[in-house]
């Protein structure tokens, strides 16, 4: 099956990249690299033609645009086409923010309809094109700040089921260190593949399990 | 001034607007959304001079009014709204006295109280966007216990009450018990396979119409104007010559071509009728120099006739190719195998084969009526068996 490259030598070529189609969580804590990896991996996904729709709901899209400026992984080619962001962040502070081409001002974490609306269509106007969409929701645990874990355990039932009905690869971003172990349990059981990083002692490290080719010792991310 | 009305044609023909102490749920699943229509609810009863309270929990009341005004329906300051969402953000729009602020919208006390005081003023519309996160935010009794308050008020008042919900998959026992507890239920729903290709309502419920039954429509919401019903479109598409205007003639009672010299130059179209259902059938050219009108003529379809020549192989990646240029994947499809009865044509297997079709995805062959008629610059008239059996494994896969 096609996988996405993570961009990171040592996981592609331990776990051959993320297959698609299916639906992944990314967890550790606030300094483990979850950014790092996800915005290399987004990079590597439009660079290979899969069309990516990003939520974003702890900067305003042009924030994290800015965010792959500064690593040196330009995105600023695929916006529109085959890069869309889901702002459900500038609301809150700017209610009067507007949609441009490529990126979609939603009403902020309350609105999970809202949300679930929007994806459901974008991911269903990649399909008609003959596209399988990389969905990335970064991260879950802001929403989970608004919203109680059962409203958000629904709403990602809902997610999972819908991308696998469209054949979109989804992620979900999670910070361990922000809910009890219960409920980063929850979110793992309901993805196939979950990679975790970890900081020691200045180098990073993943796992990666639930994926065909698990990596299931701490394994360093360069 | 009369009852207040949904400010949707077809509910208001159905239902003759809301009688007053009556409370109407709109259900919607969480892939289609709501919350048009209660914009379209709320300016067109504020538009008749009615007086309107809204509960907002989803959104900030700015927010809230410019998406309004992006439907096409300003309400300027005529829209009282109890704004039980701002102060979880912090910011709170001041000096706006059509705005009511919840200091904590995580209190229930405190929500429910200055819901029920507002509405003791005299409002002839409530409408609460939304009840499924009133719900989350507390739980499923507290929150029909709060339907039974709101109730016992919109009697003692006079007023009508509108109730937006996202059905999350909640327990059937509690969806249940909302339903009774409401007079009348509209359902909106996507039609879903692995895209969703339209979106309907439907009132499943209505205490005041007095056994009357209601059609389901498709509709669509649009920026700007809002709820708009419409007919559902078969796109018919597939290489030059394969028989696409033939097929549409075929199957319809009075198709139409634009076309010049036996090749349609632009637009087939036929309105059909076939088991129960009506449709329209839009035809592409095959052309290539008119692919740039793929895309919008396969606008808003919701299924798809691919048309081929059993005896032109070759053709089939330009099918292919014509079924992505119209945005068409992931709709409903049927492959009519057309020409099946002429020397040199495939098998329905082979066709199969070469056009590496989708399990899912149907195929039948068709013949013309009489060989003899044919004529190369008219439609073909084919047999009636073929056509048949293609528009009933679309319509099978439509609904």
């Amino acid at each position: 099956m096609a996988a996405i490259k993570a961009g990171f030598k040592s996981f592609d070529e331990a776990a051959g990249g993320l297959e698609m189609q299916k639906i992944y969580s990314l967890i550790g804590n606030k300094e483990s690299g979850k950014e790092e990896f996800l915005y290399k991996l987004v990079s590597s996904a439009l660079s290979s033609k899969t069309p990516v729709v990003y939520v974003t709901t702890s900067r305003s899209y042009s924030d994290l645009i800015n965010e792959f400026n500064s690593r040196h992984l330009p995105v600023s080619q695929y916006l529109g086409a085959d890069f869309m962001i889901f702002d459900d962040f500038s609301k809150i502070s700017s209610p009067n923010a507007q949609d441009t081409n490529y990126a979609k001002i939603l009403n902020g974490p309350l609105d999970l309809t809202g949300l679930s609306v929007a994806l459901s269509a974008a991911d269903g106007n990649y399909l008609k094109e003959g596209r399988s969409v990389f969905n990335v929701i970064d991260s879950v645990s802001n929403l989970l700040v608004y919203s109680n874990p059962s409203t958000i355990f629904r709403f990602l039932q809902f997610i999972c089921g819908r991308s696998k009905m469209s054949g979109a690869t989804t992620l979900f971003s999670l910070d361990s260190e922000m809910h009890p172990p219960e409920v980063t349990e929850t979110i793992k059981s309901m993805s196939d593949g979950v990679i975790s990083l970890k900081l020691d002692n200045g180098a990073r490290y993943f796992t990666f399990t639930g994926s065909t080719k698990e990596i299931l010792k701490w394994t360093e991310l360069n | 001034m009369g009852d207040p009305v949904f400010g949707i044609e077809k509910l208001d023909k159905d239902l003759k607007g809301i009688p007053e102490k009556k409370l109407v749920l709109f259900s919607a699943s969480p892939s289609v959304g709501n919350e048009v229509f209660g914009y379209q609810l709320i300016y067109n009863n504020i538009k008749a001079g009615s007086k309107v309270l809204l509960l907002l929990n989803r959104t900030s009341p700015d927010a809230y009014l410019g998406d309004m005004e992006d439907y096409g329906f300003p309400v300027e300051n005529k829209l009282t709204i109890l704004d039980s969402y701002s102060s979880i953000t912090g910011v709170i729009p001041t000096g706006k006295p059509h705005i009511i602020s919840v200091d904590n919208p995580y209190n229930k006390d405190e929500v429910f109280h200055k819901l029920l005081s507002e509405l003791d003023k005299g409002y002839d519309l409530l409408v609460v966007d939304s009840f499924s996160l009133l719900i989350d935010f507390f739980d499923f009794q507290t929150g029909l216990s709060l339907l039974e308050d709101i109730k016992k008020k919109l009697e003692e008042k006079n007023t009508s009450g509108v109730i937006l919900f996202t059905d999350w998959n909640y327990e059937a026992k509690s969806i249940d018990s909302l339903i009774k507890a409401v007079n009348s239920t509209v359902e909106i729903k996507g039609v879903e396979k692995r895209v969703i290709f339209g979106q309907y309502f439907a009132v499943i419920k209505c205490d005041w119409t007095e056994g009357k039954t209601f059609s389901s429509v498709l509709f669509k919401a649009v920026k700007p104007g809002g709820i708009k019903i419409y007919f559902p479109k078969i796109l018919v598409t597939g290489p030059t010559d394969s028989g696409k205007s033939s097929f549409i003639h075929s199957a319809s009672k009075d198709a139409v071509s634009v076309d010049k010299l036996g090749g349609t130059i632009a637009l087939d179209h036929g309105n059909l009728e076939f088991d129960g259902y009506k449709a329209d059938l839009f035809g592409t050219p095959g052309q290539e120099r008119f692919d740039p009108l793929l895309k919008l003529l396969g606008g808003e379809a919701i299924g798809v006739f691919l048309i081929v020549d059993s005896t032109k192989p070759e053709q089939f990646p330009r099918a292919i190719e014509m079924l992505r240029k119209t945005e068409a994947y992931g709709l409903p499809i049927v492959v009519v195998a057309n020409k099946a009865d002429l020397k040199g044509a495939l098998s329905l297997k082979e066709v199969e084969e070469k056009l590496h079709l989708d399990n899912e995805i149907g195929l039948v062959q068709t013949v013309a009526e009489d060989l003899s008629k044919v004529d190369p610059n008219q439609p073909t008239k084919l047999k009636k068996e073929g056509v048949d059996k293609a528009l009933s494994l679309l319509f099978k896969q439509l609904t």
